[in-house]
Protein backbone atom coordinates (compact mmCIF):
# COMPACT_ATOMS: atom_id res chain seq x y z
CA UNK A 1 0.00 0.00 0.00
CA UNK A 2 1.46 3.37 -0.91
CA UNK A 3 2.03 6.06 1.72
CA UNK A 4 -1.08 7.97 0.65
CA UNK A 5 -3.28 4.97 0.20
CA UNK A 6 -7.01 5.34 -0.31
CA UNK A 7 -9.45 5.43 2.60
CA UNK A 8 -10.61 2.01 1.52
CA UNK A 9 -7.12 0.55 1.85
CA UNK A 10 -6.58 2.18 5.21
CA UNK A 11 -9.86 0.86 6.51
CA UNK A 12 -8.94 -2.58 5.23
CA UNK A 13 -5.71 -2.33 7.18
CA UNK A 14 -7.51 -1.24 10.34
CA UNK A 15 -10.04 -4.04 10.00
CA UNK A 16 -7.22 -6.52 9.56
CA UNK A 17 -5.49 -5.12 12.67
CA UNK A 18 -8.70 -5.16 14.69
CA UNK A 19 -9.30 -8.74 13.62
CA UNK A 20 -5.75 -9.80 14.53
CA UNK A 21 -5.98 -8.07 17.88
CA UNK A 22 -9.62 -8.99 18.48
CA UNK A 23 -9.13 -11.06 21.61
CA UNK A 24 -7.02 -8.42 23.33
CA UNK A 25 -8.73 -5.25 22.21
CA UNK A 26 -11.77 -5.69 24.38
CA UNK A 27 -12.05 -8.73 26.61
CA UNK A 28 -15.60 -9.90 26.28
CA UNK A 29 -17.90 -10.12 29.22
CA UNK A 30 -16.16 -7.95 31.81
CA UNK A 31 -19.64 -7.14 33.10
CA UNK A 32 -20.35 -10.86 33.43
CA UNK A 33 -17.04 -11.34 35.18
CA UNK A 34 -17.82 -8.58 37.68
CA UNK A 35 -21.23 -10.17 38.20
CA UNK A 36 -19.55 -13.51 38.89
CA UNK A 37 -17.25 -11.83 41.42
CA UNK A 38 -20.11 -10.30 43.41
CA UNK A 39 -22.09 -13.54 43.32
CA UNK A 40 -19.10 -15.54 44.58
CA UNK A 41 -18.29 -12.97 47.26
CA UNK A 42 -21.91 -13.02 48.43
CA UNK A 43 -21.78 -16.80 48.79
CA UNK A 44 -18.38 -16.82 50.52
CA UNK A 45 -19.52 -14.27 53.12
CA UNK A 46 -23.08 -15.65 53.25
CA UNK A 47 -24.01 -11.99 52.84
CA UNK A 48 -27.35 -10.36 52.16
CA UNK A 49 -25.88 -8.57 49.16
CA UNK A 50 -22.68 -7.70 47.37
CA UNK A 51 -22.15 -5.02 44.75
CA UNK A 52 -19.55 -3.16 42.72
CA UNK A 53 -19.88 0.55 42.00
CA UNK A 54 -17.57 2.25 39.51
CA UNK A 55 -16.52 5.87 39.68
CA UNK A 56 -17.88 8.18 36.99
CA UNK A 57 -15.26 10.88 36.61
CA UNK A 58 -17.53 13.28 34.74
CA UNK A 59 -20.12 13.50 37.48
CA UNK A 60 -17.90 12.56 40.44
CA UNK A 61 -20.43 9.85 41.27
CA UNK A 62 -20.39 6.15 42.04
CA UNK A 63 -22.52 4.07 39.68
CA UNK A 64 -23.55 0.56 40.78
CA UNK A 65 -22.64 -1.70 37.87
CA UNK A 66 -23.34 -5.18 39.27
CA UNK A 67 -25.04 -6.54 42.38
CA UNK A 68 -26.07 -9.88 43.85
CA UNK A 69 -28.55 -10.65 46.60
CA UNK A 70 -31.21 -8.52 48.25
CA UNK A 71 -32.17 -5.41 46.33
CA UNK A 72 -29.80 -6.38 43.51
CA UNK A 73 -32.10 -5.41 40.66
CA UNK A 74 -32.92 -2.06 42.22
CA UNK A 75 -29.26 -1.39 43.01
CA UNK A 76 -27.80 -1.74 39.50
CA UNK A 77 -27.69 1.61 37.77
CA UNK A 78 -28.07 3.65 40.95
CA UNK A 79 -25.78 6.67 41.13
CA UNK A 80 -24.67 8.04 44.48
CA UNK A 81 -22.51 11.08 45.16
CA UNK A 82 -18.93 10.05 45.97
CA UNK A 83 -18.65 12.62 48.75
CA UNK A 84 -20.65 10.75 51.34
CA UNK A 85 -21.34 7.39 52.93
CA UNK A 86 -19.17 4.42 53.70
CA UNK A 87 -18.53 3.59 50.02
CA UNK A 88 -17.63 7.20 49.28
CA UNK A 89 -15.18 7.26 52.16
CA UNK A 90 -13.50 4.03 51.04
CA UNK A 91 -13.20 5.41 47.51
CA UNK A 92 -11.80 8.78 48.57
CA UNK A 93 -9.46 7.57 51.32
CA UNK A 94 -8.15 4.47 49.52
CA UNK A 95 -8.82 2.56 52.75
CA UNK A 96 -11.02 -0.42 53.54
CA UNK A 97 -13.63 -0.05 56.22
CA UNK A 98 -16.20 -2.27 57.92
CA UNK A 99 -19.04 -0.76 59.90
CA UNK A 100 -21.34 -3.03 61.84
CA UNK A 101 -24.19 -0.67 62.64
CA UNK A 102 -24.49 1.68 59.70
CA UNK A 103 -28.00 2.66 60.74
CA UNK A 104 -26.29 4.86 63.31
CA UNK A 105 -25.23 7.03 60.39
CA UNK A 106 -28.57 8.69 59.65
CA UNK A 107 -27.56 10.23 56.34
CA UNK A 108 -26.27 6.92 55.01
CA UNK A 109 -29.37 5.00 56.03
CA UNK A 110 -31.70 7.51 54.42
CA UNK A 111 -29.72 7.58 51.17
CA UNK A 112 -29.58 3.85 50.77
CA UNK A 113 -33.14 3.14 51.86
CA UNK A 114 -34.35 5.64 49.32
CA UNK A 115 -32.40 4.03 46.50
CA UNK A 116 -32.56 0.27 47.07
CA UNK A 117 -35.27 -0.32 49.60
CA UNK A 118 -32.89 -2.47 51.63
CA UNK A 119 -31.12 -0.97 54.63
CA UNK A 120 -28.26 -3.11 55.93
CA UNK A 121 -26.91 -3.26 59.45
CA UNK A 122 -23.33 -4.02 58.46
CA UNK A 123 -21.34 -2.93 55.47
CA UNK A 124 -17.80 -3.68 54.40
CA UNK A 125 -16.35 -1.50 51.65
CA UNK A 126 -13.05 -1.70 49.83
CA UNK A 127 -11.67 0.54 47.08
CA UNK A 128 -10.85 -0.92 43.66
CA UNK A 129 -7.49 0.63 43.07
CA UNK A 130 -4.51 -0.18 40.89
CA UNK A 131 -1.16 1.55 40.63
CA UNK A 132 -2.62 3.59 37.79
CA UNK A 133 -6.10 4.57 38.88
CA UNK A 134 -8.95 4.27 41.35
CA UNK A 135 -11.90 2.56 39.68
CA UNK A 136 -14.61 2.16 42.29
CA UNK A 137 -15.69 0.24 45.35
CA UNK A 138 -16.79 -3.30 46.21
CA UNK A 139 -19.29 -3.60 49.06
CA UNK A 140 -20.59 -6.51 51.11
CA UNK A 141 -23.79 -6.00 53.07
CA UNK A 142 -24.73 -7.95 56.21
CA UNK A 143 -22.19 -10.77 56.02
CA UNK A 144 -23.03 -13.75 58.21
CA UNK A 145 -19.86 -15.78 57.67
CA UNK A 146 -16.23 -14.90 58.12
CA UNK A 147 -15.62 -15.62 61.78
CA UNK A 148 -16.50 -12.14 62.97
CA UNK A 149 -12.93 -10.94 62.70
CA UNK A 150 -13.15 -7.88 60.51
CA UNK A 151 -9.60 -7.96 59.27
CA UNK A 152 -9.78 -11.58 58.13
CA UNK A 153 -12.91 -10.69 56.21
CA UNK A 154 -11.07 -7.81 54.65
CA UNK A 155 -8.25 -10.03 53.51
CA UNK A 156 -10.77 -12.25 51.73
CA UNK A 157 -12.56 -9.25 50.26
CA UNK A 158 -9.18 -7.90 49.08
CA UNK A 159 -8.88 -10.96 46.81
CA UNK A 160 -12.22 -10.22 45.18
CA UNK A 161 -11.32 -6.52 44.95
CA UNK A 162 -8.09 -7.44 43.19
CA UNK A 163 -9.93 -9.56 40.63
CA UNK A 164 -12.46 -6.82 39.98
CA UNK A 165 -9.71 -4.22 39.64
CA UNK A 166 -7.85 -6.34 37.10
CA UNK A 167 -11.03 -6.96 35.14
CA UNK A 168 -11.97 -3.29 34.98
CA UNK A 169 -8.44 -2.15 34.31
CA UNK A 170 -7.73 -4.57 31.49
CA UNK A 171 -11.07 -3.80 29.91
CA UNK A 172 -10.33 -0.06 30.03
CA UNK A 173 -6.75 -0.44 28.82
CA UNK A 174 -7.84 -2.35 25.76
CA UNK A 175 -10.80 -0.17 24.95
CA UNK A 176 -8.44 2.82 25.17
CA UNK A 177 -6.01 0.94 22.95
CA UNK A 178 -8.81 0.27 20.47
CA UNK A 179 -9.82 3.91 20.58
CA UNK A 180 -6.22 4.97 19.93
CA UNK A 181 -6.12 2.70 16.88
CA UNK A 182 -9.44 3.89 15.47
CA UNK A 183 -8.70 7.56 16.06
CA UNK A 184 -5.36 7.10 14.35
CA UNK A 185 -7.10 5.37 11.47
CA UNK A 186 -9.52 8.27 11.14
CA UNK A 187 -6.62 10.69 11.12
CA UNK A 188 -4.77 8.57 8.59
CA UNK A 189 -7.81 8.35 6.35
CA UNK A 190 -7.77 12.12 6.08
CA UNK A 191 -4.12 12.64 5.27
CA UNK A 192 -1.45 10.14 5.94
CA UNK A 193 -0.31 6.60 6.55
CA UNK A 194 -1.55 4.70 9.58
CA UNK A 195 1.93 4.50 11.02
CA UNK A 196 2.44 8.26 10.89
CA UNK A 197 -1.01 8.80 12.41
CA UNK A 198 -0.23 6.39 15.25
CA UNK A 199 2.98 8.28 15.95
CA UNK A 200 1.05 11.54 16.00
CA UNK A 201 -1.54 10.02 18.32
CA UNK A 202 1.24 8.98 20.70
CA UNK A 203 2.68 12.49 20.64
CA UNK A 204 -0.68 14.12 21.39
CA UNK A 205 -1.95 11.67 23.98
CA UNK A 206 -2.20 12.74 27.63
CA UNK A 207 0.72 11.45 29.68
CA UNK A 208 -1.31 8.69 31.36
CA UNK A 209 -2.22 7.13 28.00
CA UNK A 210 1.04 7.63 26.16
CA UNK A 211 2.14 4.05 26.84
CA UNK A 212 -1.10 2.78 25.32
CA UNK A 213 -0.70 4.83 22.18
CA UNK A 214 2.89 3.63 21.89
CA UNK A 215 1.72 0.07 22.44
CA UNK A 216 -0.77 0.52 19.58
CA UNK A 217 2.10 1.64 17.39
CA UNK A 218 4.12 -1.42 18.35
CA UNK A 219 1.19 -3.69 17.52
CA UNK A 220 0.92 -2.05 14.15
CA UNK A 221 4.61 -2.58 13.42
CA UNK A 222 4.43 -6.19 14.58
CA UNK A 223 1.39 -6.70 12.41
CA UNK A 224 3.37 -6.06 9.24
CA UNK A 225 6.15 -8.51 10.16
CA UNK A 226 6.06 -12.23 9.50
CA UNK A 227 4.49 -14.87 11.78
CA UNK A 228 7.89 -15.95 13.17
CA UNK A 229 8.67 -12.45 14.37
CA UNK A 230 5.18 -12.07 15.84
CA UNK A 231 5.54 -15.36 17.74
CA UNK A 232 8.96 -14.30 19.04
CA UNK A 233 7.52 -10.95 20.16
CA UNK A 234 4.65 -12.70 21.94
CA UNK A 235 7.12 -14.98 23.75
CA UNK A 236 9.18 -12.00 24.89
CA UNK A 237 6.04 -10.24 26.11
CA UNK A 238 4.94 -13.37 27.98
CA UNK A 239 8.35 -13.74 29.61
CA UNK A 240 8.33 -10.12 30.61
CA UNK A 241 4.83 -10.40 32.08
CA UNK A 242 5.82 -13.49 34.08
CA UNK A 243 8.91 -11.67 35.35
CA UNK A 244 6.95 -8.52 36.25
CA UNK A 245 4.30 -10.55 38.11
CA UNK A 246 7.00 -12.39 40.05
CA UNK A 247 8.60 -9.10 41.05
CA UNK A 248 5.32 -7.87 42.44
CA UNK A 249 4.69 -10.81 44.74
CA UNK B 1 38.49 26.02 53.16
CA UNK B 2 35.82 23.52 54.20
CA UNK B 3 33.53 21.38 52.14
CA UNK B 4 29.84 22.28 51.97
CA UNK B 5 27.82 21.55 55.15
CA UNK B 6 30.88 21.20 57.36
CA UNK B 7 30.25 24.61 58.98
CA UNK B 8 27.33 22.94 60.76
CA UNK B 9 29.86 21.05 62.83
CA UNK B 10 32.09 24.00 63.84
CA UNK B 11 32.29 24.09 67.62
CA UNK B 12 30.89 27.63 67.50
CA UNK B 13 27.77 26.72 65.56
CA UNK B 14 27.21 23.11 66.59
CA UNK B 15 23.69 22.76 68.04
CA UNK B 16 23.07 20.96 71.33
CA UNK B 17 20.77 17.94 71.08
CA UNK B 18 18.93 16.43 74.01
CA UNK B 19 20.39 13.13 75.14
CA UNK B 20 16.79 12.13 75.33
CA UNK B 21 16.62 8.37 75.54
CA UNK B 22 17.29 6.72 78.89
CA UNK B 23 18.97 3.34 79.22
CA UNK B 24 15.60 1.69 79.85
CA UNK B 25 12.59 3.18 78.09
CA UNK B 26 9.58 2.57 80.31
CA UNK B 27 5.90 3.45 80.08
CA UNK B 28 6.31 5.72 83.12
CA UNK B 29 9.16 7.58 81.44
CA UNK B 30 7.21 7.91 78.21
CA UNK B 31 3.59 8.47 79.27
CA UNK B 32 3.36 9.41 82.93
CA UNK B 33 2.05 12.86 83.79
CA UNK B 34 1.52 14.06 80.23
CA UNK B 35 -1.58 14.90 78.22
CA UNK B 36 -0.06 16.00 74.93
CA UNK B 37 -0.36 19.71 75.84
CA UNK B 38 1.55 21.96 73.46
CA UNK B 39 1.73 19.32 70.72
CA UNK B 40 0.19 20.31 67.38
CA UNK B 41 -1.56 17.43 65.63
CA UNK B 42 -2.89 17.64 62.07
CA UNK B 43 -5.73 15.26 61.22
CA UNK B 44 -5.66 15.08 57.43
CA UNK B 45 -9.03 13.48 56.74
CA UNK B 46 -12.70 14.28 56.12
CA UNK B 47 -13.03 17.22 58.56
CA UNK B 48 -13.82 17.09 62.29
CA UNK B 49 -17.08 17.71 64.12
CA UNK B 50 -15.78 19.86 67.00
CA UNK B 51 -19.12 19.44 68.80
CA UNK B 52 -18.64 15.69 69.16
CA UNK B 53 -18.31 14.85 72.89
CA UNK B 54 -14.70 15.10 74.02
CA UNK B 55 -13.31 16.22 70.66
CA UNK B 56 -13.40 20.06 70.70
CA UNK B 57 -12.11 22.65 70.82
CA UNK B 58 -10.05 22.58 67.66
CA UNK B 59 -6.97 24.78 67.34
CA UNK B 60 -7.62 25.48 63.67
CA UNK B 61 -8.16 23.97 60.29
CA UNK B 62 -8.32 24.22 56.53
CA UNK B 63 -10.01 22.65 53.54
CA UNK B 64 -7.85 21.68 50.57
CA UNK B 65 -9.48 21.64 47.15
CA UNK B 66 -8.16 20.65 43.74
CA UNK B 67 -7.59 23.71 41.58
CA UNK B 68 -5.94 23.38 38.20
CA UNK B 69 -5.06 27.07 38.19
CA UNK B 70 -3.19 26.88 41.50
CA UNK B 71 0.61 26.54 41.14
CA UNK B 72 0.66 23.04 42.64
CA UNK B 73 -2.80 21.99 41.48
CA UNK B 74 -4.56 22.50 44.83
CA UNK B 75 -5.68 25.40 47.00
CA UNK B 76 -5.96 25.75 50.79
CA UNK B 77 -8.94 27.55 52.32
CA UNK B 78 -8.33 28.17 56.01
CA UNK B 79 -11.22 28.16 58.47
CA UNK B 80 -13.81 25.99 60.19
CA UNK B 81 -15.65 23.30 58.23
CA UNK B 82 -17.85 20.25 58.85
CA UNK B 83 -16.97 16.57 58.70
CA UNK B 84 -18.32 15.15 55.43
CA UNK B 85 -18.08 11.47 56.34
CA UNK B 86 -17.58 11.10 60.10
CA UNK B 87 -14.15 9.53 59.83
CA UNK B 88 -12.11 12.60 60.80
CA UNK B 89 -14.24 12.92 63.94
CA UNK B 90 -13.53 9.25 64.73
CA UNK B 91 -9.78 9.91 64.43
CA UNK B 92 -9.97 13.03 66.61
CA UNK B 93 -11.86 11.17 69.36
CA UNK B 94 -9.30 8.33 69.27
CA UNK B 95 -6.35 10.75 69.51
CA UNK B 96 -8.00 12.49 72.48
CA UNK B 97 -7.92 9.21 74.45
CA UNK B 98 -4.14 9.40 74.83
CA UNK B 99 -3.59 13.10 74.25
CA UNK B 100 -6.59 14.99 75.67
CA UNK B 101 -4.80 18.35 75.63
CA UNK B 102 -3.11 18.16 72.22
CA UNK B 103 -3.86 21.00 69.82
CA UNK B 104 -5.93 19.38 67.06
CA UNK B 105 -6.09 20.84 63.56
CA UNK B 106 -8.54 19.53 60.97
CA UNK B 107 -7.22 19.49 57.43
CA UNK B 108 -10.00 18.31 55.15
CA UNK B 109 -8.74 16.64 51.99
CA UNK B 110 -11.50 14.04 51.49
CA UNK B 111 -14.87 14.60 49.95
CA UNK B 112 -14.53 17.38 47.41
CA UNK B 113 -13.37 15.41 44.36
CA UNK B 114 -11.73 12.06 43.71
CA UNK B 115 -9.86 13.32 40.68
CA UNK B 116 -6.46 14.67 41.67
CA UNK B 117 -6.81 13.54 45.26
CA UNK B 118 -3.09 12.68 45.58
CA UNK B 119 -2.28 16.34 44.84
CA UNK B 120 -4.84 17.40 47.44
CA UNK B 121 -3.42 15.01 50.09
CA UNK B 122 0.06 16.37 49.37
CA UNK B 123 -1.05 20.00 49.69
CA UNK B 124 -2.70 19.21 53.03
CA UNK B 125 0.58 17.74 54.27
CA UNK B 126 2.50 20.77 53.05
CA UNK B 127 0.11 23.12 54.85
CA UNK B 128 0.54 21.14 58.07
CA UNK B 129 4.33 21.33 57.76
CA UNK B 130 4.23 25.06 57.01
CA UNK B 131 2.15 25.54 60.17
CA UNK B 132 4.80 23.61 62.12
CA UNK B 133 2.60 20.69 63.15
CA UNK B 134 4.41 18.07 65.20
CA UNK B 135 2.33 15.05 64.16
CA UNK B 136 0.38 14.40 60.94
CA UNK B 137 -2.31 11.72 61.03
CA UNK B 138 -3.15 10.28 57.61
CA UNK B 139 -5.73 7.51 57.66
CA UNK B 140 -5.68 7.50 53.89
CA UNK B 141 -3.57 6.32 51.02
CA UNK B 142 -3.21 6.12 47.28
CA UNK B 143 -1.73 3.26 45.25
CA UNK B 144 -0.97 5.42 42.22
CA UNK B 145 2.72 5.19 41.56
CA UNK B 146 2.63 8.58 39.81
CA UNK B 147 2.68 10.03 43.33
CA UNK B 148 5.73 8.12 44.57
CA UNK B 149 8.15 11.04 44.08
CA UNK B 150 5.76 13.70 45.32
CA UNK B 151 5.08 12.00 48.65
CA UNK B 152 8.71 10.97 49.03
CA UNK B 153 9.73 14.62 48.87
CA UNK B 154 7.11 15.63 51.43
CA UNK B 155 7.83 12.90 53.98
CA UNK B 156 11.55 13.70 53.71
CA UNK B 157 10.72 17.36 54.37
CA UNK B 158 8.63 16.25 57.36
CA UNK B 159 11.50 14.15 58.68
CA UNK B 160 13.96 17.05 58.39
CA UNK B 161 11.47 19.22 60.29
CA UNK B 162 11.09 16.52 62.97
CA UNK B 163 7.40 16.13 62.12
CA UNK B 164 6.01 12.63 62.64
CA UNK B 165 3.89 11.34 59.75
CA UNK B 166 1.55 8.55 60.84
CA UNK B 167 -0.17 6.63 58.03
CA UNK B 168 -2.64 3.78 57.78
CA UNK B 169 -1.55 1.10 55.33
CA UNK B 170 -4.16 -0.06 52.88
CA UNK B 171 -5.49 -3.58 52.79
CA UNK B 172 -3.85 -4.79 49.63
CA UNK B 173 -0.35 -6.23 49.58
CA UNK B 174 0.99 -3.58 47.23
CA UNK B 175 2.76 -0.28 47.88
CA UNK B 176 0.55 2.59 48.96
CA UNK B 177 1.59 6.15 49.61
CA UNK B 178 2.48 7.84 51.86
CA UNK B 179 2.60 4.81 54.18
CA UNK B 180 5.41 3.19 52.20
CA UNK B 181 8.44 5.28 53.23
CA UNK B 182 10.94 4.46 55.96
CA UNK B 183 10.49 7.70 57.90
CA UNK B 184 6.71 7.23 58.14
CA UNK B 185 4.97 5.51 61.07
CA UNK B 186 2.96 2.96 59.11
CA UNK B 187 0.12 1.36 61.05
CA UNK B 188 -2.26 -1.59 60.72
CA UNK B 189 -4.95 -2.83 63.07
CA UNK B 190 -4.38 -5.42 65.79
CA UNK B 191 -7.07 -7.06 67.86
CA UNK B 192 -6.53 -5.20 71.13
CA UNK B 193 -8.82 -2.50 72.49
CA UNK B 194 -6.50 -0.75 74.97
CA UNK B 195 -5.43 2.55 73.37
CA UNK B 196 -2.08 2.33 75.20
CA UNK B 197 -1.10 -1.07 73.78
CA UNK B 198 0.85 -1.36 70.59
CA UNK B 199 2.92 -3.95 68.76
CA UNK B 200 5.97 -3.71 66.53
CA UNK B 201 6.30 -5.64 63.28
CA UNK B 202 9.85 -6.69 62.47
CA UNK B 203 9.00 -7.15 58.77
CA UNK B 204 7.96 -3.68 57.55
CA UNK B 205 6.74 -1.75 55.53
CA UNK B 206 3.96 -1.86 58.14
CA UNK B 207 5.72 -1.18 61.44
CA UNK B 208 3.15 -0.65 64.18
CA UNK B 209 0.00 -2.46 65.24
CA UNK B 210 -2.71 -0.62 67.21
CA UNK B 211 -6.43 -1.10 67.94
CA UNK B 212 -8.60 -0.96 64.83
CA UNK B 213 -10.89 -3.98 64.95
CA UNK B 214 -14.50 -3.79 66.02
CA UNK B 215 -14.15 -0.47 67.84
CA UNK B 216 -16.82 1.95 69.00
CA UNK B 217 -15.79 5.17 67.25
CA UNK B 218 -17.19 8.70 66.94
CA UNK B 219 -19.10 9.56 63.76
CA UNK B 220 -21.54 12.13 62.38
CA UNK B 221 -24.26 13.87 64.36
CA UNK B 222 -22.83 13.05 67.79
CA UNK B 223 -23.41 9.33 67.22
CA UNK B 224 -20.91 6.50 67.40
CA UNK B 225 -20.56 3.43 65.20
CA UNK B 226 -18.83 0.07 65.55
CA UNK B 227 -16.12 -0.09 62.92
CA UNK B 228 -13.02 -1.93 61.69
CA UNK B 229 -10.11 -0.66 59.60
CA UNK B 230 -6.45 0.25 59.61
CA UNK B 231 -7.66 3.82 59.35
CA UNK B 232 -8.71 3.60 63.03
CA UNK B 233 -5.37 2.10 64.09
CA UNK B 234 -3.30 5.04 62.80
CA UNK B 235 -4.85 7.66 65.14
CA UNK B 236 -4.08 5.41 68.13
CA UNK B 237 -0.37 5.69 67.29
CA UNK B 238 -0.80 9.42 66.62
CA UNK B 239 -2.32 9.83 70.09
CA UNK B 240 0.57 7.99 71.75
CA UNK B 241 3.14 10.04 69.83
CA UNK B 242 1.43 13.30 70.81
CA UNK B 243 1.36 12.18 74.44
CA UNK B 244 5.06 11.29 74.44
CA UNK B 245 6.02 14.51 72.64
CA UNK B 246 4.13 16.48 75.28
CA UNK B 247 6.64 15.18 77.83
CA UNK B 248 9.68 14.79 75.60
CA UNK B 249 9.58 17.52 72.97
CA UNK B 250 12.35 17.49 70.42
CA UNK B 251 12.47 13.75 69.83
CA UNK B 252 13.25 12.95 66.22
CA UNK B 253 10.98 10.60 64.25
CA UNK B 254 13.53 7.80 64.55
CA UNK B 255 13.94 8.34 68.29
CA UNK B 256 10.16 8.18 68.54
CA UNK B 257 10.17 4.89 66.62
CA UNK B 258 12.74 3.57 69.08
CA UNK B 259 10.54 4.64 72.02
CA UNK B 260 7.39 3.10 70.54
CA UNK B 261 9.24 -0.11 69.73
CA UNK B 262 10.53 -0.31 73.32
CA UNK B 263 6.96 0.15 74.61
CA UNK B 264 5.47 -2.46 72.30
CA UNK B 265 3.85 -5.50 73.88
CA UNK B 266 6.15 -7.78 71.88
CA UNK B 267 9.34 -5.95 72.97
CA UNK B 268 11.64 -8.22 74.95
Amino acid sequence: MDERGSTKDLLAEVIQLASDLGPVLRPRGDEEFLQAIVETARLVFDAAACSIALFDEGDEELVFRVAAGLGAEATVGIRIPADRGIAGWALMSGQSIAVDDVRQDPRFAADIAESTGYVPNAIMAMPLESERQTFGVIEVLDRRRGGGEGVDDMEVLALFARQATLAVESSRIFSNLGRALLESAALAAQRDSLRVALQERAAQTPRSQVELAELALLFHDLGVLGPDERRAAARIAEDFLAYARKQRR
Amino acid sequence: MKPAWSWQFDPATLQRVPASLPAAITRDWAFDGTTGAGVKVAIIDSGIDAAYPGVGPLAGGAVVVADEDAPRGARVIEGPHEDLFGHGTACAAIIRQAAPDAELYSIRVLGERLTGRGIVFAEGMRWALEKKMHVLNMSLSTSRNDYFGLFHEIVDDAYFKRAMVVCAVNNVRAPSYPSQYASVFSVAAHEGRDPFRLEYNTSPPVEFGAPGIDLEVGWLGGRSIRATGNSFAAPHITGLIARILGKHPGLTPFQMKTVLTALADNAQ
